[in-house]
């Protein structure tokens, strides 16, 4: 019975959203939005505080917003607020479940299979690699696709690698936990730099360079490391709290 | 000084206490402290962030409004530490990045950065009430706040899809400038009011509250019915009185939800036998009334009903849940005679509920005859009769209490209140006291409020 009405509210609420927004004139058809007269559009022109013009890949350079990637000048520069919002809301996540599944002396759950050999040097090697991968998606979050939340999950992805290819194997927690707090902290020190040395909380200080290059955009690329730091350590630390138990 | 501070110092002593779990209980307190006294420091004014102006980048509104939430929530937020730090060391982390979450909630001036500080205080709350021991409540309470939240995201990405926009004010002005139909909106609309409405405990999504509070301690029970309750209590307050577009067959539905969510609450409270679940019905309904109020306009007088619920709940929950954290027990028969040996905390018990149900010389009455007075002015009959025959209602339950509380010859309960607590709700009981006679400071501030518009740059 209870199912049963779920299905009904649910099918409801499909209705509602169906029956309210076709033929809507305030709600745009696919495709045909004015995306002139939205926010979006300064964005993307980055003429938010002046107008630079035309923006060339190579070329334009001091903007108010340097990165190349578009997504990643909204995230992490217009609306960085939001994304230090984000990390927090992580960062809760993370100690919650280190308060719910972490105690005092903590060992391996384990495993219902024994690694053999070569699937731990195997991992070792792979390793590596993943987390180059994960660095490199972090560092260049302001030219390419990526940025620090992909880059860090794929850094703690290496992390769960090893825990899954060896049953003995434990991270640093310790380590972990310091560069959680440290890369948090200086996420907010750069925040607050900019109050203190500019005029705006989280104000771009660095110069922007040339668009395009790897060393442009000011504080974007050190942004999206730290935030690759904090998500790669939250989430390794998650990882960490259910692939252990207390021990007895 | 900037009101930015407010948000950012208690999240950077967050990470910070991450590694120094030993100190962490003294710099929450420092931290929630210290957030109280630079309240006094800083000029109103709206704060933009990153050097983009609205609506391109985000902006913090620091006016009266926020202003006096600040004041309430972070005052309370501090008593609240300063009572439990001892005892829920664990939670230090956690309750600083709290702090930083409602403090964002009562400045923000974005639509989506609202949402944001709706997840980090919701996220905070569920690992907050996980120390009332009970998992199942707690899991139905993350899922119904989960629920909610994503209810206000779908709401919000069908209004950008509409405006562009996420600034309040932005959208606010989008909406009156392009002229559309109240009933086109209406559906976002409604979504985001449904996502809050989890939140701020109305009728039908209030079914967590009951699993949380009826089990709460001495520090779940006054930071959810009061700090966070008065939190959303402005948000609801802020986005219904300026952003909100309702048509006016959704608003008298929503009235007459709302007209239910008080008389339900009301009723389940008097045919209740234990004392957590009274208190957490009389919330549900007062909830009610708080968003009704602000959904009839009377922004001024729905502040300080929200002020006075705050002061009130967290005098009664912190005894309460103090006396039931003790004994093991909230039977109302099995606490009578609990104020026999504790004179000073049963008189700011009385007071605080004397004042819940409106009776001359204590604030709640000010509130209320104000709140009466103006509805009365627009002609509006049925809302004060509900209002009037509740508070009845919540007399007869409130009085009957208090009485059971008082009068027992023998077998008393043993309850020893130490003196932080003592302290904190008999001053709290005097404010309570105090505003109600003198009541012109309010009487303005309130009528300020009244007459000011946010979208025009909030009331500075």
């Amino acid at each position: 019975m209870k199912n049963f009405l779920a299905l009904l509210l649910t099918l409801f609420l499909g209705y509602m959203i169906i029956a309210s927004l076709s033929n809507n004139e305030a709600f745009p058809k696919y495709g045909e939005a004015d995306v002139s007269s939205r926010v979006s559009q300064r964005y993307i022109d980055r003429n938010v505080t002046e107008n630079p013009g035309e923006v060339l890949y190579g070329e334009a350079t001091n903007l108010e917003s340097g990165s190349a990637n578009t997504i990643a000048a909204i995230v992490t520069d217009y609306r960085s607020f939001d994304t230090l919002g984000e990390v927090t809301v992580l960062t809760v996540s993370a100690l919650g479940v280190a308060l719910l599944l972490g105690g005092a002396k903590q060992s391996r759950i384990e495993l219902n299979f024994k690694p053999n050999f070569m699937l731990r040097v195997g991992s070792r090697a792979l390793f590596g690699i993943i987390l180059m991968t994960g660095m490199y998606i972090s560092i260049h979050g302001h030219l390419t696709p990526g940025g620090g939340f992909p880059g860090g999950s794929m850094i703690a992805s290496s992390l769960l690698l090893l825990y899954l290819a060896d049953d003995e194997f434990r991270a640093n927690i310790k380590g972990v936990k310091v560069i959680q707090s440290v890369a948090g902290s200086a996420y907010v020190i750069a925040g607050l730099l900019g109050l203190f040395i500019g005029t705006y909380f989280l104000e771009n200080l660095l110069d922007t360079a040339v668009l395009g290059d790897l060393f442009s955009a000011g504080m974007i690329p050190i942004i999206y490391v730290l935030i690759g730091f904090k998500v790669g350590s939250e989430i390794s630390r998650i990882i960490d709290n259910f692939l252990t138990e207390e021990s007895v | 000084m900037s009101a930015i501070l407010l948000i950012v110092v208690p999240l950077l002593a967050a990470f910070i206490s991450i590694l120094f779990k030993k100190a962490s209980p003294y710099i929450l307190l420092i931290v929630s402290f210290a957030s109280v006294i630079v309240l006094g420091y800083i000029e109103l004014e709206v704060i933009t962030i990153g050097g983009f102006a609205s609506p391109y980048g985000i902006n913090l509104v620091f006016d009266q409004y926020s202003l006096i939430g600040l004041y309430i929530v972070n005052t309370l937020f501090f008593l609240v530490v300063a009572i439990n730090c001892v005892k829920f060391k664990e939670m230090s982390t956690i309750l600083l990045i709290a702090l930083a979450g409602l403090n964002g909630l009562l400045l923000t001036g974005d639509l989506f950065n609202l949402f944001v500080f709706i997840e980090i205080s919701g996220i905070a709350a569920y690992l907050i009430t996980a120390t009332n021991k009970n998992p199942l409540a707690t899991f139905n309470y993350l899922v119904a706040g989960t629920v909610g939240s994503s209810l206000y995201l779908v709401g919000l990405i069908i209004l950008y899809a509409m405006f562009g926009t996420l600034n309040m004010a932005d959208m606010a002005n989008e909406i009156a400038v392009s002229g559309v139909d109240a009933s086109l909106v209406a559906f976002p609309f409604l979504l985001m009011f449904i996502g809050l409405g989890v939140e701020a405990k109305l009728l039908p999504f209030n079914s967590w509250v009951k699993g949380i509070l009826a089990s709460s301690n001495k520090l779940t029970g006054p930071i959810i019915a009061s700090v966070y309750a008065a939190t959303i209590g402005f948000v609801v307050g802020r986005l219904l009185t300026s952003v909100f577009v309702f048509s006016d067959t959704l608003g008298l539905v929503i009235t007459i939800i709302l007209l239910a969510s008080i008389i339900a609450g009301e009723a389940m409270a008097f045919s209740s036998n234990k004392v957590r679940e009274i208190l957490l019905f009389s919330s549900i309904a007062q909830a009610g009334l708080v968003v009704l109020v602000f959904l009839q306009g009377f922004i001024g007088w729905g502040v300080f009903l929200v002020v006075a619920n705050a002061a009130g709940k967290f005098i009664l929950f912190t005894v309460t849940n103090h006396a039931s954290d003790e004994l093991g027990t909230d039977e109302v028969n099995d606490l009578k005679g609990l104020f026999v040996n504790n004179k000073i905390v049963g008189l700011a018990f009385t007071v605080a509920s004397l004042s819940a149900i409106g009776l001359p010389v204590f604030l709640g009455f000010v509130v209320k005859m104000n709140i009466l007075g103006d509805l009365f002015a627009e002609g509006n009959l049925f809302i004060p009769a509900v209002i009037l025959i509740t508070s009845v209602v919540e007399g007869i339950y409130f009085v009957r209490l208090l009485i059971k509380l008082w009068y027992k010859e023998h077998d008393l309960p043993v309850v020893q209140y130490d003196f932080i607590i003592k302290y904190v709700v008999v001053i709290l009981a005097i404010l309570i006291m105090v505003f109600g006679v003198y009541t012109a400071p309010i009487e303005t501030e309130a009528n300020d409020l009244d007459l000011i518009s946010f979208v025009e740059g909030g009331n500075l």
